[in-house]
């Protein structure tokens, strides 16, 4: 998410899973749809019926999305970036890519400053001595107004065309070959079929899930892919775009909500160093790029603005900031990302943990890391439908004496555990944001059993308690809660319509609610939760309840059937599936179309009535283009190729920079990095169908579908060990094992990897010490490593050793 | 009253196993642990207590592998061997829609009607000492309702519908097949059982085997055999038995003892 | 000459007699119930067995039964049905055996040749009867082909076996009468025995 919003301008799957319907070429990589989003996966099957699609499925394993797959390539955990890059290489090598696009839609014709290079391993401006990059050099070259200078004809050697040209010209099909394992052949197949979509009148998707995330490269990696997409012309297209596959019903929605390092609506955290208002202002709103530029993030005053009127209501005046200085505030470089705050909490910085819908013993890197940390705490609150491994991780040594002997005894552990039972997803109404930017709206279809309450109670029941004790007894900087506006009608227990028409947002003097974000002030008269939701639940009602199933545009964009954010659009920046004169790159595809006064079809992303040259296609970034070149990033603007933390080979680009330099490794005594001869085999955890996370092994139906734990092996590897389709056996890394039978499988292949011989052990998550079935918790494997601008862990290939027990 | 079937779309088939999981609620199975025998497979085989099962079948042919996933249940057959090996009247019934259904409360287990199956369906419930199988959810078909498996497949992999017109569209299907370059994309609608109620559409007709459906799939000839003219044989042993030594004793009459000489 | 004088001469003994009814009962059961699942016109003798599922479960069970007795009656007999050349020169003239015109067939000892083939096909009929029907009693566990086989095979036999015991039963009441008295009080008539099994008077 992190990387398409600094790619594109907002983190979120770019067109919808109604959309992929419309594709020519699918390619699914880092991801395994059948398996993991089977609902949504009929959609491939209909762009194979319907467009005679072509799916390509590339990945460590042959899942069920390979089995119904056109062509699969086979490759290595953690080099999906040489892939990549490798049809990066592939399509300017060969002209297979859609000039006139990448000339009109992206940061191709822009010049980067003079300064600015890469070596062995290296962007400019690394610093040995910090492990840090001065990215001053990472900038455009900007004329006398601010401007970005540009060449049209993009052959000029600074230009980010030229440059990209360059960076990738080292990834040939025969160094893809000997990096990522598969045959050259096979990467050539791949790469035809998938540049087809450069074609004008073709259009290619990419779907991807955790397989892409879960790395320490994992921001730069989904960048990779979508400099694919932008010179496919891939982007803003019907049956195009780079589409995350959410693994939750509402993970787009927390994300869009806030997760840990944002405000709703993508808005920064306001951090120390800037004291009011002004300054985050100040800080936060870029200025254009571009003279055609529409920079909408111009616009974060009012957002801004709302947002805190809507948190602290007639408290929020111009005078004092809008109550600005109530919000809690992050160091200068704070990060409270997972991999931080468990070390923290290892570290013993932290007293508490509340835990909403999350199990970090399970779901977390390094189980004993977690463990231990939860161990440190004086006191925790988890809210929960079942007894998860979190609220009884003091018990694990009692339940999983085998992974767990060294963890401390349950009675020398001081933590106060508060398990609250909360009701489950469908006891409670709402909306979920599902991948496609949904808001989807649902009725309760029951009661929660018991003592269980909603989550919108017990958050109720906390802030009125929290807020008397306030009151009665004083306490340090009371105003933040006292100043909270929280006008529900019952304020223990907000109902989530009073709350969904606080986030769509309304005037504040008369209370109407909004019918968009443009009418957002920046002067307190408009209150507003998440600007990116306002036109959600509107004067007319609520939009999200929609359930109009027509389809105007015949592409399946069912504009009446709930809402998507932003403004009910439903693929993202559209206005780039039409040419410079608006009309469509294919009409069979006409998602938009200037009139010659006014677009039509979905919901523009521009100005409704503005001509087809008057702004820049991609309207949330100062260059109001997409953006090839991404200085935003820790690693540096272009993707490079860099070995997962544990990986069996040197990186054959660079081998004295092998792992990403800017990747976040954590170093206390339980986070341990292995080495190859220890551990030969290549790790990738991943999902079954049959199973929801850590949720469904207490239910009897998935845990009937799926009852055993068990270790995939490709049965090369399996002959070599004398090991048999259900013998029993046990996987170790530097962290730790599991045990469990052995599934071998012609599904897994021995891979030639710069002529060493190498092999995957797959690992399935769902198990743990807790459940109608159990097994190990897969976590006791993987490493505190993380991707340095999500935070996510490395969860797809690390080292481990196999034995037969 | 029409007759109705299900079609199963192999080529569409994810594995994903709702529709096990649709048998199993619908039908109020109890849901027991599942047992590992070295694949994705719920379980090794159809159970008492479990109707639908996706098989799962990994080979390799010509340096390709293959993953092929079906969904293995009753096939509803026009001529259906359970129903020819079966003793109890009443027990195996083809109902107006030309489905086949098991009426427990006639059944008296005796298992018969596994030695009649040649797609080896029904199955002996040891606690209640009766068979079970799909009954094409006849409960929901009664009322109107496609069954459980249909309503929850994701990917239309499975259809329900008017038995003419889905064999119809099972044979477009298979067709648009052969153009895209599955040479030997056919349905699967065995004749030896009289055509059946469940079609497949497979990429290979030519080798139902490799997705676990027997290939050219009869009533066994010795159940034929033991329900045609073995019957007439015995017929013939029992009643000419009884006839004969009637007549042999009104045209013979009894062997009288004589008397021994000097008693 | 009346009955009352008749000297009696003793043709079975006790054991010999109640094995031999003891298996004529469970024959009976498991053939009704074998006969009520072998056709849907015959399902009405299920009814009248106890209803369906108790003939399911008790058929086996009269089979195994009648299986056991008759391995009594083989173990007890088995040495005096070997067929010599008299007896085989008698079932080659059997026919006139039937038509009552028997002069000239060769002299009966205790049993004749017919006697003597019915115990042999029953005794292998039986062990037919026994191992296919072992196979379809539990049809869930049984190798398909083996269960297949045992559908054509227990039929079979068992129409040989009920054959040769209507053939007996008439043999043994209405077309040699004074015979069922030999199986009931175990005694029979002395021109009896000398007609019927001539050898066998004269050794006596």
């Amino acid at each position: 998410m992190a990387s398409l919003a600094a790619t594109f301008g907002r983190g979120a799957m770019t067109n919808g899973w109604t959309d992929v319907a419309n594709a020519d070429v699918v390619l699914i990589m880092g991801g395994n749809p059948a398996e993991n989003h089977p609902v949504g996966f009929r959609f491939v099957l209909e762009a194979r019926r319907k467009r005679k699609a072509k799916v390509v499925v590339v990945d460590p394993r042959f899942n069920r999305t390979a089995a119904v797959a056109d062509v699969y390539v086979p490759i290595r955990a953690g080099t999906d970036i040489a892939f990549l890059g490798g049809l990066i290489h592939y399509a300017l090598s060969t002209g297979k890519y859609q000039a006139e696009y990448v000339r009109q839609h992206t940061t191709a014709p822009f010049l980067v400053k003079e300064g600015f290079g890469f070596a062995d391993g290296h962007f400019s401006g690394w610093d040995e001595a910090t492990k840090k990059y001065d990215k001053s050099s990472w900038e455009y070259e900007l004329d006398a107004q601010g401007f970005a200078k540009v060449d049209p004809t993009l052959e000029h050697p600074r230009s980010v065309f030229q440059w990209m040209k360059r960076h990738y010209a080292r990834y040939t099909a025969e160094q893809v070959s000997s990096i990522c394992g598969c045959s050259k052949e096979d990467f050539l197949k791949a790469a035809e079929l998938i540049t087809v979509a450069a074609a004008k009148d073709k259009s290619g998707t990419v779907l991807y899930a955790l397989g892409w995330t879960q790395h320490s490269h994992s921001v730069q990696l989904i960048h990779t892919a979508a400099m694919v997409q932008l010179l496919m012309g891939n982007i803003g297209m019907p049956g195009g775009g780079v589409n995350a596959q959410r693994g939750h019903a509402n993970i787009q929605g927390s994300t869009d909500m806030g997760a840990w390092n944002m405000l709703p609506g993508y808005l920064k955290l306001p951090r120390a160093n800037w004291s009011s208002l002004d300054e985050y202002l100040k800080a936060n709103t870029p200025k254009p790029l571009r003279p055609d530029s529409l920079n909408y993030w111009s616009n974060t005053n009012k957002f801004m603005v709302s947002l805190l009127k809507a948190y602290y209501g007639d408290k929020a005046t111009k005078e004092n900031g809008f109550g600005y200085d109530w919000l809690p505030k992050a160091g200068e470089t704070d990060n409270y990302g997972w991999g931080y705050l468990f070390d923290n909490m290892y570290a013993g910085k932290m007293e508490g943990l509340i835990s909403f819908g999350m199990n970090p013993v399970a779901n977390g890197p390094n189980t004993s890391k977690m463990l231990g940390g939860l161990g440190k705490l004086k006191w925790m609150i988890v809210a929960e439908n079942f007894e998860t491994e979190t609220a009884a991780f003091w018990k694990a040594k009692e339940l999983a004496q085998q992974y767990y002997a060294n963890s401390p005894d349950a009675a020398r552990i001081q933590t106060e555990v508060f398990l609250l039972p909360a009701a489950c997803f469908a006891e409670k109404d709402g909306a979920f944001v599902n991948s496609s930017r949904w808001l989807q709206w649902k009725d309760a279809a029951l009661d929660p059993p018991g003592d269980a309450l909603r989550d919108q109670e017990i958050i109720g029941r906390l802030f009125a308690k929290v807020r008397e004790l306030y009151a009665k007894e004083g306490g340090a900087a009371p105003e933040p809660l006292q100043s909270m506006s929280w006008s529900y009608a019952t304020p223990s227990a907000p109902s989530l319509v009073e709350v969904a028409r606080e986030v769509n947002g309304r005037e504040a003097a008369s209370g109407k609610q909004l019918s968009g974000f443009g009418e957002l002030k920046d002067d307190g008269s408009t209150a507003c939760g998440n600007w990116l939701y306002s036109g959600s639940f509107t004067e007319a009602g609520n939009m999200m309840a929609r359930r109009g199933q027509e389809d105007p545009t015949a592409l399946g964009l069912y504009p009446n059937y709930s809402w998507s954010w932003p403004a009910n659009r439903r693929i993202l920046y559209n206005r780039a599936a039409a040419d410079a004169g608006g009309q469509p790159w294919d009409a069979t595809r006409a998602s938009l179309r200037w009139t010659g006064t006014r677009w039509t079809g979905d919901t523009p992303d521009y100005k409704a009535d503005a001509a087809p040259d008057a702004n820049g296609s991609f309207i949330m970034l100062p260059e109001g283009v997409a953006k090839l070149f991404t200085p935003d990033f820790a690693e540096g603007p272009f993707p490079e190729h860099y070995e997962p933390a544990e990986s069996p080979v040197e990186n054959a680009l660079h081998p004295q920079v092998s792992f990403n330099p800017s990747a976040k490794v954590f170093h206390s005594d339980l986070d341990k990095i292995g080495s190859v001869k220890d551990y030969p085999y290549v790790a990738i955890t991943y999902r079954l169908t049959e199973h929801f996370h850590y949720w469904t092994k207490h239910i009897a139906s998935s845990s009937q579908l799926q009852t055993h734990f068990f270790v995939e092996l490709p049965d090369e590897l399996a002959r070599q060990k004398d090991i048999k389709s259900g013998d029993r056996v046990r996987v170790s890394s530097a962290r730790g094992k599991v045990e469990g039978q052995a599934l071998v499988t012609k599904r897994m292949r021995g891979m030639d990897v710069n002529g060493k011989r190498i092999y995957h052990v797959g690992l399935p998550i769902h198990w743990g010490f807790l459940g109608k079935v159990s097994g190990p918790l897969i976590n006791n494997l993987t490493a505190s490593v993380f991707d340095p601008n999500s935070g996510t862990p490395e969860y797809k290939g690390f080292l481990v050793n196999l034995e037969k027990l | 009253m029409m007759h109705v079937a299900k079609l199963i779309d192999t080529t569409l088939c994810i594995g994903c196993k709702a529709c096990e999981v649709a048998c199993q609620q619908w039908n109020d199975q109890e849901y027991t642990l599942g047992t590992f025998d070295g694949s994705y497979q719920t379980m090794p085989d159809l159970a008492p207590n479990f109707w639908n099962l996706i098989k799962f079948n990994e080979y390799e042919r010509d340096g390709k592998l293959s993953w092929l996933m079906a969904k293995y249940q009753c096939m509803h057959c026009v001529a259906p061997g359970c129903l020819k090996a079966c003793p109890a009247p009443g027990a195996i019934v083809t109902l107006a829609n030309g489905t086949v259904d098991f009426a427990q409360e006639n059944c008296i287990g005796c298992g018969y009607c596994i030695t009649g199956c040649p797609f080896d369906v029904p199955r002996l419930s040891n606690t209640t000492k009766k068979v079970y199988k799909c009954s094409l959810c006849s409960d929901r078909t009664a009322v109107g309702l496609e069954p459980a498996c249909i309503k929850t497949c994701p990917t239309n992999c499975l259809t329900f519908g008017e038995r003419d017109a889905l064999l119809h569209g099972a044979e477009a299907r298979a067709q648009e097949l052969r153009a895209d370059g599955h040479a030997e994309a056919g349905v699967y609608n065995p004749a030896g059982v009289g055509g059946t109620h469940v079609f497949y559409v497979l990429a290979n007709a030519a080798r139902p085997e490799d997705y676990g459906l027997p290939k050219d799939p009869s009533v066994p000839w010795t159940v034929r055999l033991w329900k045609g003219p073995v019957k007439w044989l015995g017929t013939m042993v029992l009643v000419g038995g009884i006839l004969g030594t009637f007549f042999h004793y009104v045209r013979y009459g009894p062997k009288e003892a004589h008397d021994v000489e000097g008693d | 000459m009346s009955k009352g004088t008749e000297r009696r001469i003793a043709r079975f003994s006790v054991t010999e007699r109640t094995i031999h009814w003891m298996a004529a009962i469970c024959f009976l059961y498991a053939a009704l119930t074998g006969l009520a699942l072998w056709s849907h016109k015959l399902y009405w003798l299920a009814w009248v067995l106890g209803g369906g599922s108790t003939v399911r479960g008790l058929h086996p069970w009269g089979g195994t039964f009648f299986a056991l007795v008759l391995g009594f009656m083989f173990r007890q007999w088995a040495s005096q049905m070997g067929l010599d050349s008299e007896d085989k020169a008698w079932l080659r003239h059997a026919y006139r055996y039937a038509t009552n015109e028997e002069e000239g067939l060769p002299e009966v000892a205790r049993f004749n040749g017919g006697q003597k083939m019915l115990f042999w096909l029953q005794s292998g009929s039986t062990l037919v009867l026994l191992a296919s029907g072992l196979v379809l009693w539990w049809p869930e566990l049984m190798p398909r082909t083996l269960l297949l086989a045992a559908v054509l095979i227990h039929p079979l036999a068992a129409i040989a076996s009920i054959g040769g015991i209507i053939l007996h039963i008439y043999m043994g009441t209405a077309a040699v009468p004074g015979a069922f008295r030999g199986m009931i009080h175990g005694w029979v008539s002395p021109g009896w025995a000398a007609s019927h099994h001539p050898k066998w008077y004269r050794a006596k």
